[in-house]
């Protein structure tokens, strides 16, 4: 697979799908370039893009729900923090990602 | 802490305790064995961890990367410029 043409199909892909729940790519183009990459290799390696900042489990339940985008598994956690948890996506009028919290769904107050 | 070789929070959170000079020790969770996966998902678990990295700070724990938070426990300064 050639990473860097399955990179510019996952981000065609992804944009169609989070775009409709009010997500866009982040603005920090280093980060979602490293990020792409890293879903690249782990398609390449377990047949899908899992989230690079969530583990596998071995668990295909619970795994499924790490699939990027994984937005709806997450709604309110990833809306309270107005990213997902890798940060590949952010909430539409955010502007400065750096500013965005990543925090546990508990420490949010959602849990 | 546990992290994944393929979070780039988790590299950061290694360059803040670097930088600060702390020593630190890590078990990136995607180069583990299963039996080592298995053994921290049910440590995880315990916590309600769904997140990497995850940082245990004395008697304290954090997910994700939050340099204040670190800062704050660890008694240091936060600089993560």
């Amino acid at each position: 697979m050639n990473i860097e043409s399955r990179k510019k199909a996952l981000r065609h892909f992804f944009a169609k799908l989070v775009e409709p729940m009010g997500f866009k790519f982040t603005p920090d183009a280093e980060l979602a370039e490293f990020l792409l990459e890293q879903e690249v290799k782990l398609e390449v390696k377990h047949g899908v893009p899992f989230c690079p900042c969530q583990p596998i489990r071995r668990d295909r339940s619970r795994d499924m729900q790490i699939v990027c985008p994984c937005i709806p598994f997450h709604r309110e956690h990833f809306d309270a923090m107005k990213r997902c948890w890798c940060g590949l996506f952010v909430h539409r009028d955010v502007t400065d990602p750096d500013s965005l919290p990543q925090m546990s769904a508990k420490e949010m107050g959602i849990e | 802490m546990y992290t994944l070789s393929t979070c780039p929070w988790c590299r950061k959170t290694k360059q803040f305790f670097n930088q600060h000079q702390i020593p630190f020790e890590f078990v990136d969770y995607d180069l583990a064995d299963e039996a080592t996966q298995d053994k921290i998902m049910r440590e995880l678990d315990v916590e309600g961890v769904k997140g990497f990295p995850f940082v245990r700070i004395g008697d304290q724990t954090v997910e994700g990367y939050q340099p204040e938070r670190f800062a704050k426990l660890l008694g240091i300064r936060s600089s993560t410029e």
